[in-house]
């Protein structure tokens, strides 16, 4: 599952992993996966001109691919 | 791979070289770094550096992991392929004093390493973020079927390739866009063909080398 994924993940990043948090939100082509995480983690999930999070969408992506699902990963803060 | 050896003469440190790698002297270059002379107060010493050829005999020395360093990214890798749905098993491809060498072997490989080698760059790139908490110096290389080994060759044989094209035409050509490691081989493989140059041009991601007639140099 690509939530499993995006946990694991970003636990492997942040100074705080209790703060990671992933909710799913399902539509009908394309599952959205929103990634919270402590404030001052934020930066370590982004990264550098956004290199981690597109990394982790790249990653996301390939996973979903044997699926076939569309699978969107967002950032909040 | 390259490693550093002492004796008190050339001799005994190719020696000590060679049993302590567990090849033979045929197997490896030589290159001496530093040589002490005996003298009445001192024992001679000779330093010297051995280069080994990492696709031959000595590639698969250990490729189980064997540090706390190397424990921890095989393992970490080898989860991270499961969860993303591609499981397979990590070897230690090679070690180097910075940088360590995982391949991954699956039999999902392609998707793993994906269009031009997008995945297994993303792979490595989030591996070297966890990495660096680890051990701050230490790079980490992530590999599966010899896919960069592959790729170098393709890009030094498509930029000889578009040299060679250019040199007819006498036209500059443009190649696509690549990374900074890429185009760096671009650079140095046609830098000793006299009839063309080669320059980076445009920005970030999309820095693409041109490759100009400059004409022949006899001329």
């Amino acid at each position: 599952m690509e939530k499993d994924l995006v946990v694991y993940i970003a636990k492997s990043l942040v100074d705080d992993p209790e703060g990671v948090e992933v909710n799913i939100v399902e539509g009908e082509k394309s599952t959205i996966l929103e990634l919270r995480v402590s404030q001052e983690d934020i930066g370590k999930v982004i990264g550098k001109h956004g290199r981690i999070a597109k990394a982790m969408r790249t990653i996301i992506s390939a996973s979903a691919t044997k699926t076939g699902k569309r699978i969107v990963l967002e950032i909040l803060d | 791979m390259i490693k550093e050896f002492e004796g008190r003469t050339e001799q005994e440190a190719i020696e000590n070289a060679a049993s302590a790698l567990n090849i033979d002297r045929e197997e490896f270059d030589v290159e001496i770094l530093d040589v002490s002379r005996k003298s009445l107060f001192r024992k001679g010493n000779v330093k010297i550096k051995v280069y080994i050829d990492d696709n031959g005999s000595m590639a698969d020395e250990n490729p189980e992991a064997a540090s706390d360093f190397e424990q921890k990214t095989v393992s970490y890798l080898e989860e991270l392929i499961e969860l993303m749905g591609y499981p397979g098993k990590v070897d230690i491809a090679f070690r180097e004093e910075k940088k360590l060498g995982l391949t991954i072997v699956s039999d999902h490989s392609g998707i793993l390493i994906g269009k031009k080698g997008k995945n297994l760059d993303a792979i490595q790139l989030i591996l070297n973020v966890y990495a660096g908490q680890l051990e701050n110096s230490k790079r980490v290389i992530v590999d599966a079927e010899n896919y960069r080994n592959r790729h170098e060759e393709t890009i030094i044989r498509q930029a000889a390739r578009t040299a060679d094209q250019v040199i007819k035409s006498k036209r500059s050509r443009l190649l696509e866009p690549m990374n900074p490691f890429e185009r760096r081989l671009v650079h140095t493989s046609l830098n000793d063909i006299v009839d063309v140059e080669t320059k980076s041009e445009g920005e970030g991601l999309y820095r693409q080398v041109r490759i100009i007639y400059k004409g022949s140099a006899s001329s």
